[in-house]
């Protein structure tokens, strides 16, 4: 047995042992459940970090519209990556801070593209899974984007696309979701943070409690990052009596952004 | 022909006409004897998977006026289609010179079938007459589309489908020369509606829960599902009085009309055996026809069809660029044009 995996059970059974004392019962048994056992993710979700404006630890800053005053300003946030920071190759480094300038209008999630993984899982709009008994259903407010989770055999992306190809497995209890075929053009927040074709991520979704779900995520793209790195955020059920996803489709209020220049213009 | 959606309109035509075989009359709503509904875990009949509209390209929207009340074809007139439709099948193919139309091996052609029109009530298979109100103003839409869409000012000139927004809940149904992929998931409490068609996710609660405030407007509409025995029945309201209901996305002169905010859609959906789901939607403006009517027909499973793949339409949408650039590039030297005339 290797020393890592040693470290790996010992650190499983002291967290199981301190559950067990800390609650009197296992956290295995506190989770809802699926018929045939499995936890049951089904449910709205939403992040409440800052991961979408920016997944590294950062300070309040002002907007790129100072038209909008506070309501665009960044509020200050604690990172979501393991390390504190994304270990960019150095060209990378670069081609983040022109996002970073850039951002107004180059961020696709202005444009109202779709979202990608894993942005999808922290924009500020919430999503629904559907855990069917055969596979599982991500669907995404944002831009009515959605995705299926392979939980059959895996499937070969057939090209590259926003949302990439989603094969799912069972861990434990923990949904890993390998996902790939990623086209790498959605960017990761709204500071420029982004990889390229070449990323993989696997998705890690536990949940801790009925209305919490520990979210991981490892991200690997060698053209754009200098060794794979991760980050963990925290999933939040909404609760609220009746809500349901509601119908965001914002192409509409894209559009002047993308095609106003060539838009007729009257009154000379 | 600068833009890529309208080509495949013109092309489809040719799709429609495609013969491959006759196919014996599809089935109604009579479930099979010998097949069971399957149920969920959680005991909901079990309507999961892939269901391409694929299928019924070959149907209209509208049935031809000479058949009258009569909802499916005779042996001669399928004989009479096959045979008009062996001359566009080059068209496919490629001809003898080796010409081969654009998207070749792209594009769905479905399977000949027997039902003459996809609209079933009114029993003439025509979609109902519009009401003063909506005949005024779906004239004044179709005079504007034919004005601006060669050269538009704005992009609202132009069709929810060319700006990649949405066909709609109906729109995205119906069968056309690519992306027929229909697929539905479910979960305890919950059915989804996916459509493959601009990318559609319709989050359908079946708990019992009452409709969104009518406060909450959307392209969707807000859908509340029961089962009536296997049949499962989606009750849409809400809608943001935007949405083309008909065969398209409301242009090239498709059949139907931009429907207003009253909008309601009673959509039925029944298995009736492993590979075939009975779809229907009953479609219901006061504002817009004078009566309700209603569209059928089967979704069914293929074989090589058991995956929605993504369509990022308006992530690709370059037609939408070129067509407002392209419009005001004809202006520029129409104007300079007209300078240069001024000028001698």
């Amino acid at each position: 047995m290797s020393p890592h995996l040693l470290r790996t059970l010992s650190g499983s059974f002291l967290t199981v042992l301190w559950l067990t004392t800390a609650s009197g019962q296992t956290a295995a048994a506190k989770i809802p459940r699926m018929a045939g056992g499995k936890p049951d993710l089904n449910g709205i979700w939403q992040s409440l970090s800052t991961a979408n404006w920016d997944l590294q630890d950062h300070s309040a800053y002002a907007g790129p519209m100072w038209e909008m005053g506070a309501i665009t300003a960044v509020p200050a946030g604690q990172g979501v990556v393991e390390g504190g920071s994304i270990p960019y190759l150095p060209a990378a480094a670069e081609k983040r801070k022109q996002n970073f300038a850039n951002r107004r209008t180059a961020d696709p999630e202005a444009k109202c593209y779709l979202p990608g993984i894993p942005r999808a899982a922290y924009l500020p709009y919430p999503f629904q899974i559907v855990d069917s008994n055969k596979d599982i259903l991500f669907v995404y407010e944002f831009a009515t984007a959605s995705r299926q989770v392979n939980m059959g055999k895996p499937r070969e992306a057939g090209s590259d696309s926003w949302m990439g190809m989603s094969n799912g497995h069972w861990e434990g209890d923990t949904l890993v979701v390998d996902v790939t075929g990623l086209n790498g053009k959605a960017w990761l927040d709204r500071a420029g943070d982004f990889s390229s074709d070449g990323l993989h991520v696997v998705e890690r979704y536990t949940l801790m409690d009925q209305d919490h779900i520990a979210y991981e995520a490892t991200l690997e793209d060698p053209k754009i990052f200098a060794r794979p790195w991760k980050m963990h955020l925290t999933l939040y059920r909404i609760v609220d009596k009746g809500s349901q996803l509601l119908e965001f489709k914002c192409i509409p209020f894209a559009e002047e952004l993308l095609y106003g220049e060539f838009r007729k213009k009257t009154g000379k | 022909m600068r833009y890529p959606h309208r080509l495949m309109a013109l092309t489809v035509f040719a799709g429609m006409a495609t013969a491959v075989s006759a196919q014996p009359v599809a089935k109604t709503a009579t479930v099979s004897k010998a097949w069971k509904q399957p149920l969920t875990p959680w005991g909901d009949p079990d309507l999961q998977g892939v269901w391409p509209s694929t299928s019924m390209l070959q149907t209209p929207m509208e049935r031809d006026p000479k058949l009258g009340a009569r909802a499916v074809l005779n042996d001669q007139e399928v004989a009479q289609k096959a045979a008009r439709d062996k001359q566009f099948h080059q068209l496919e193919t490629g001809n003898a010179s080796g010409i081969v139309p654009l998207a070749a091996g792209w594009f769905d052609y479905g399977k000949s079938n027997r039902q003459a029109s996809l609209v079933v009530d009114p029993p003439d298979g025509r979609i109902p007459p519009l009401t003063a109100e909506a005949q005024a103003r779906e004239a004044a839409r179709k005079k504007h589309w034919n004005e601006k869409k060669d050269s538009p000012d704005t992009w609202l000139d132009l069709t929810t489908w060319d700006r990649c927004i949405t066909l709609g809940p109906v729109g995205s149904v119906m069968p056309f020369a690519y992306n027929n992929g229909q697929q539905i998931i479910q979960g305890p409490g919950y059915v989804v509606f996916r459509n493959e068609m601009i990318h559609e996710a319709r989050v359908i609660p079946v708990d019992g829960r009452p409709h969104a405030s009518p406060a909450i407007r959307s392209w969707m509409g807000d859908s509340r599902g029961h089962w009536e025995g296997n049949t499962l029945v989606v009750d849409t309201t809400n809608f943001n009085g935007q949405v083309f209901i008909g065969s398209q996305g409301g242009g090239f002169g498709d059949s139907g009309a931009v429907a207003t905010d009253q909008l309601h859609l009673v959509e039925r959906f029944t298995r009736v055996d492993d590979s075939t789901i009975n779809y229907e939607v009953t479609i219901e403006d006061p504002q817009t026809w004078t009566k309700p009517w209603k569209i059928a027909m089967p979704l069914r499973r293929e074989a090589d069809y058991d995956y929605i793949y993504e369509y990022a339409c308006h992530e690709g949408n370059i037609f939408m660029h070129d067509a407002l650039a392209g419009a005001r590039a004809d202006e520029k030297k129409a104007a300079e044009a007209a300078a240069q005339k001024g000028a001698n």
